[in-house]
């Protein structure tokens, strides 16, 4: 079944991208709060992670990078480093909380969120040598908010698509 | 959610809100100015003192960059982006605060003015 789940990951990183597009289109509270943004593709991640395993998460993630990357700024502009150290970093951290702490998906998707914007930080600390450091309490705040609905929507999605995926798989 | 994710969200609170307040103590009281700068260049060094109001316009990767001064806050008023997110920040006036304007590569700091660091420079 190794072609079908191809099929489903290319399927799951188109929806990654679309919905990174879409969402960066829509600046959270008219963007008065630079880089502030809900996070639609982690749930695609989350997915992909709780469904299949960490290395087609990570392989769906680095790959959405790249292309909204190519897309959108054009690869190995800043703009680019700053959402592969974001994805990098919460990737590794949801693989970690899922693995070692009692946390439910909404809380892997909070931790998400959060390492996502610790990646963002530590980019702009060695890209633009600007200690941006104090921004990251704001960024946890709102972290909680986006990471809470990300987390619901991925597992209704994971609810939904599990019995399915079983079906289809037997 | 389960008891584990609510102890992870109080956490989150307190740690932020605590950090956020003791930034807001430590911002020095004294003499702020602004520095802008292109890329790692000083371009302007701006006093941010009470009744002083001025725009400046400085040149950023894509043109022109034009920032504002009003009493003690500064902002960036126009700039040539796509999404003109340094623009929407609006002002900015503690010393730990920054506007970043990436595609100008333009980057403006808020520091406190030190009597000694003027002499030496």
């Amino acid at each position: 079944m190794e072609l079908q789940k191809n099929a489903r990951l290319s399927l799951l990183l188109a929806f990654a991208v679309v919905l990174n597009i879409i969402e960066n289109s829509i600046p959270l509270f008219g963007g008065h709060i630079p880089g502030l943004k809900l996070g639609l593709a982690n749930s695609i991640i989350l997915f992909v992670l709780y469904i299949y395993s960490f290395k087609d998460a990570m392989y769906i993630s680095i790959l959405r990078v790249f292309l909204v990357a190519i897309l959108r700024t054009g690869v190995f502009s800043q703009a680019f480093f700053f959402s592969l150290m974001g994805a990098l970093l919460s990737g590794g951290a949801m693989f970690l909380t899922k693995k070692f702490t009692k946390l439910s998906i909404v809380g892997v998707s909070i931790v998400g969120s959060i390492f996502h914007s610790i990646g963002q930080v530590l980019m702009a600390i060695i890209i633009l040598n600007n200690n941006m450091i104090y921004y990251l309490p704001w960024l946890l705040i709102f972290s909680i908010p986006t990471g809470i609905i990300v987390g619901i929507i991925s597992k209704e999605l994971v609810n939904y698509f599990k019995n399915d995926l079983q079906n289809f798989e037997n | 959610m389960n008891k584990s994710d609510i102890k992870l969200i109080f956490i989150l609170l307190i740690v932020s809100t605590l950090t956020i307040g003791i930034m807001k103590l430590k911002s020095s009281e004294g003499t702020k100015e602004a520095k802008v700068y292109y890329q790692n260049d000083l371009l302007l060094t701006i006093p941010l003192n009470q009744n002083f109001n001025k725009t400046y316009t400085v040149n950023g990767e894509n043109g022109d960059v034009v920032i504002e001064v009003e009493n003690d806050k500064i902002r960036v008023v126009e700039e040539i982006s796509p999404l003109h997110l340094c623009s929407k920040q609006g002002w900015i006036k503690e010393t730990y605060e920054s506007i970043v304007c990436l595609p100008n590569k333009i980057i403006i700091k808020i520091e406190a003015s030190n009597e000694l660091d003027a002499v030496v420079e």
